[in-house]
């Protein structure tokens, strides 16, 4: 089950993302132009017999099976293609520019994979070894049917890159079976299917093959210590046997063991022609399972959702439903109800288990595994979906035999999900999870009405009465009449002012976040800041409706939202919950309300970085040492990484950050709706989260999100560890109201 | 023959409403709405929904209709009930009966159920309204039709031309039979009343509520009197005094608690 899973530092992600590049771009030319430079006169001669040993004939044999495997290969992808297309349309090839951009950083450049240190060596050494002895076959063929260029010191630099690409993915190869079968890494969760095992063999094989072919051809040629001639009139060199140095090795080491000349030849002869099957045998199976990510997974990158409003996650911005009258279905309960990429993202998913590993509701003992569940998907896909395909083609109906939502993917897999983006962050695919179960949890509640009695109650209450906190004592206008009591005013917002301060339900009728609210209302009032409230007229943002599956509801609110704000004149807003702080960036411009949205851990850091709030020396915080947990909504979706941190950072306080931190973070188990609806199962995310805040030295919790406060606050009660150590929780407005506002001013108001 | 079961349902003032913003006219005897805070279906009633509901579950061909008598607002209630899955929606609306006590209340309810709902096989009420919590509309309604009543109910099923109900009793249950057509009030150990599907919520927003007057159920207004009189609305006060018992001993304390509790007539 749930094991930490260890996040590389930031300066190895970054290590290994250099060498990625480096590779890529650098280090191949660069062996070769050496060699080029390095290679002695002597040489200029120096180049191979392509066909050395073989028949003549065999020229034809290979192109004519390469055709054949070509064909073979491009069926893999049509064949699934064709189930996505049982899915519903949807455009994703917008903005080519930047979807090229990405697919260079993150297809060809690989970007995600540094996430994983070991993985990503691994993967880097066979795809840029595999890569490179791949253009160098394609070379040869150039060279041996096109226009001979591979002579003298060009053919030397490139007999030493294609030894080192072939020993790097032997490598690589020999990593990943150590990975999957000796230390059995808990990313293989799921098995290895026969062909986890079969493909690493294969390559093996091609490898070790290409090498004894090399191996056994020096040690006939180059290697029988003097200059001859090996048919075709080509004078070899024993001086040019090192620039391969595998084969000079393989050929010194079997004329050492006294093999003879016509074993070695033999040997060749045997092993090039097991070598050139496997190898084309190799490249069919690039259309088909999960050595297709090498095209589909490149596919997938470019088609990946684009965000209009620079979200970082597919999932900040979910898609709206755009006409409830005309809808068939609302959400996606059954295959046909996904879209065509949503069921391609199905398919591409190779099990590395990356997203599994930053899960918080898998780590914490949940049913929910994003690895698992698009798995699900895939198989019931592959089950069906040619059936499906061929009662289409023939123009019948089909009805599919199981449900997806809630029979495929478990009833509990799609409410356990916090929408913290961990997978979405974590996939080198950029398969987007989030959507796929929202979709499915909108199927569920409003054609169905199937959900959690918590999240049910939840729903009632915010349609009934336009927030989620039952019970509350507090109302909208509560904390402004008590600081007004106090004789602070915080103005109401009439269009006059530069911000909206949005409140939200949490600050304003949940006693321990009124004090956050009140904090920020000072510091706004401290630095002179241009601000108003809208009181009584707020309403939920949507954020939790929307993430419950309630799309409609989501709708109405937000819209009645957005009619306020334009009647009111409102340009800019400033929210302390990243929850409204995303839906309203990036969501609400999907119902045409287009505002500045800032969190106010970015406001807080301009006024700090304007002068405009001064840190007192040594303030109360000075020195203490704090640990910052990052908010999903605001770190991962949203890229907020640096103003909390400079907040924290102006009151002196000694930032120690936890294992996982800034887009790594582990959500505090309020998200996506959980804040009111009761976990499934497991351990509680927010005691997990809390435990490793306790690990720690500092004592004080740092936060930027009302839940966070709220998960945090209750952790530090529960969790022995932190209670122990007597850990309290602050928002970061508190910690910079405690630095800022001297300490009369703050007792008395 | 289908089934037509009845559910009566109210709009009551937001039962979460802080205390702080629950005011009361004390002159006029009226609670002033919290501003801003929407009323809400009265608790039970979308329970008697959802009872009539799981009947319709088990027997298929049954209709159900709601009705409320108040002002306009109360729309909202029976909008909700319809989107639920109801199939008509009633609403008695005379400003001539917005002081309608639980007597006229029921006799106005008694007669739109004979006269324009008729036949009806079930009627289902809360156990209370949650505004004034007297829980006598519905046994009252009983009365006035002269049909048996089960009251406070976690379950309601019809069998064979009776409705069998379990009363929740305060040290268990009790199952009562009654034959058709019957009373029937619910508590909310039936469990929760379920959400409403989206296309029924559209639907339910476009479905008519029928609007009546009582001229309309052949009433005449001035025929109805309250029995009931309110003398006086205030919120009580609460006061809490705290005394702390002096002693130099534990013994000495509890002696003198004792004393005191005693002087109270406390024990």
């Amino acid at each position: 089950m749930a094991w930490e899973p260890k996040v590389a530092s930031p300066r190895a992600r970054l290590a290994l993302t250099a060498a990625i590049y480096f590779s890529a771009l650098v280090l191949a030319p660069l062996v070769a132009a050496l060699a080029v430079l390095v290679a002695r006169q002597g040489s200029a001669e120096a180049t191979r017999e392509v066909f050395f040993n073989i028949a003549k004939w065999a020229r034809f044999v290979a192109y004519g099976a390469t055709g054949v495997v070509l064909m073979v290969l491009a069926a893999g992808p049509l064949l699934r293609a064709r189930l996505w297309l049982l899915g519903k349309g949807e455009v994703r090839w917008d903005r080519p520019w930047e979807r090229a951009k990405v697919f260079f950083l993150y297809g060809l450049g690989q970007g995600r994979l540094p996430n994983d240190l070991y993985a990503g060596l691994m993967h880097l050494l066979i795809f840029w070894g595999w890569t490179y002895l791949f253009i160098g076959t394609l070379m040869l063929a150039f060279h041996d049917d096109i226009k001979e260029f591979l002579k003298g010191n060009v053919y030397l630099g490139y007999s030493l890159a294609l030894d080192i690409a072939g020993l790097a993915a032997t490598v690589g190869v020999l990593m990943a079976l150590y990975r999957r079968y000796v230390w059995k890494h808990p990313k293989m969760r799921l098995g290895s299917l026969w062909d986890d095992g079969m493909l690493l063999a294969l390559m093996l094989a091609i490898l070790l093959s290409g090498f004894l072919v090399e191996g056994m051809r020096v040690g006939v040629t180059e290697l029988r210590g003097e200059t001859i001639d090996v048919g075709d009139g080509l004078v070899t060199d024993p001086d040019w046997a090192p620039w391969s140095p595998v084969g000079f090795l393989i050929g010194k080491a079997a004329l050492a063991a006294g093999a003879s000349q016509t074993l070695m030849l033999n040997i060749h002869k045997a092993f090039w022609w097991l070598h050139l099957p496997l190898a084309l045998g190799w490249v069919a199976w690039v259309g088909y399972g999960k050595l297709s990510h090498i095209l589909l997974g490149a596919a997938n990158i470019f088609f990946r959702r684009l965000s209009p409003t620079g979200a970082a996650l597919a999932g900040a911005a979910l898609v709206p439903i755009e006409d409830f009258e005309k809808a068939e279905r609302f959400g996606a309960g059954r295959l046909v109800d996904f879209t065509w990429k949503q069921l391609m993202d199905v398919d591409v998913c190779v099990r590395c288990g990356r997203c599994e590993a930053h899960c918080p509701a898998y780590n914490t003992g949940k049913e929910l595994t994003p690895m698992g569940f698009l798995q699900d998907m895939k198989a019931y896909m592959g089950q069906v979906g040619p059936k499906m395909w061929a009662a289409r083609w023939r123009g019948q109906s089909w009805d599919e035999e199981r449900a997806v939502a809630g029979d495929v993917v478990s009833f509990n897999t799609i409410w356990d999900c916090l929408t913290c983006g961990a997978c979405e962050q974590q996939c080198p695919f950029f398969i987007e999870h989030i959507q796929k179960l929202i979709d499915m949890r909108r199927y569920l509640v409003m054609e169905e009405a199937r959900m959690p009695e918590t999240a049910q109650a939840t729903l009632m209450q915010l349609e009934q009465r336009g927030h989620p906190w039952r019970g509350t004592q507090l109302t909208r206008t509560s904390w402004i009449e008590e600081l007004a009591a106090q004789g602070l005013q915080v103005p109401i917002f009439d269009g006059s002012q530069e911000y909206l301060y949005w409140v939200g339900c949490t600050g304003a009728l949940v006693e321990r976040n009124v004090q956050v609210t009140k904090a920020m209302a000072r510091l706004l009032l401290q630095a002179g800041v241009s601000f108003g409230v809208l009181g009584a007229e707020e309403v939920c943002s949507g954020d939790p409706a929307r993430r419950l599956g309630n799309e409609y509801l989501f709708q109405l609110q937000a819209q009645q939202n957005i009619e306020t704000f334009k009647a009111k004149g409102v340009r800019k807003i400033v929210a302390n919950c990243p929850h409204c702080f995303n839906v309203m960036k990036n969501e609400y411009p999907q119902l045409g309300g287009r505002f500045q949205v800032v969190h106010h851990t970015q406001l807080l850091a301009q006024l700090i970085s304007e002068g405009r709030l001064r840190v007192q020396d040594m303030g109360e915080l000075w020195g203490v040492m704090v640990t910052y947990h990052d908010p999903c909504y605001l770190a991962r979706h949203n890229d907020v990484l640096a103003a909390p941190r400079q907040v924290i950072a102006a009151t002196g306080a000694q930032l120690v950050e936890m294992g996982r931190h800034r887009k790594h973070t582990f959500c505090c188990g309020a998200g996506g709706g959980h804040m009111w609806v009761e976990e499934s199962g497991g351990r509680r995310v927010n005691h997990v989260r809390t435990e490793e805040a306790a690990s720690t030295p500092a004592r004080l919790i740092a936060v930027a999100c009302p839940f966070c406060l709220q998960m945090f606050e209750e952790g530090v009660g529960s969790v022995p560890t932190a209670a122990q150590k007597g850990m309290s929780v602050l928002d970061v407005a508190e910690m910079l109201e405690r630095s800022v506002v001297r300490p009369e001013v703050r007792r008395q108001a | 023959m289908a089934l037509h079961i009845v559910c009566c349902v109210k709009q009551v003032p937001d039962p979460e409403t802080p205390p702080s913003q629950f005011r009361v006219d004390e002159a006029q005897k009226k609670v002033i709405p919290a501003p801003g805070i929407a009323p809400v279906p009265s608790q039970y009633d979308p329970i008697g929904v959802e009872a009539a509901l799981r009947v319709r579950d088990a027997l298929g061909d049954v209709k159900i209709s709601v009705i409320s008598m108040g002002p306009e607002a109360f729309r909202d209630a029976i909008k909700h009930c319809l989107a639920m899955g109801a199939d008509e929606g009633y609403l008695i609306d005379d400003p001539a009966l917005y002081e309608a006590d639980h007597w006229v209340t029921a006799q106005v309810l008694a007669q739109a159920i004979k006269e324009k709902l008729s036949p009806f096989h079930l009627i289902i009420a809360g156990r209370q309204a949650v505004d004034w919590d007297m829980g006598v509309v519905g046994p009252t309604i009983a009365e006035i039709l002269g049909l048996p009543c089960i009251t406070i109910v976690k379950s309601v099923q019809v069998v064979d031309g009776k409705v069998r109900g379990e009363r929740v009793l305060l040290d268990g249950f009790e199952t009562v039979e009654a034959p058709l057509p019957a009373v029937v009030t619910v508590s909310n150990e039936l469990g929760e009343p379920r959400y409403p599907q989206l296309r029924q919520i559209m639907m339910a927003a476009r479905k008519q509520v029928t609007v009546w007057k009582a001229a309309d159920l052949g009433l005449d207004v001035a025929q109805l009197k309250n029995r009931v009189n309110l003398e006086a609305l205030y919120i009580p006060q609460v006061k809490v005094e705290t005394e702390f018992i002096e002693g130099d001993t534990a013994d000495e304390k509890v002696e003198k608690l004792l004393q005191r509790l005693r002087e109270a007539k406390l024990i």
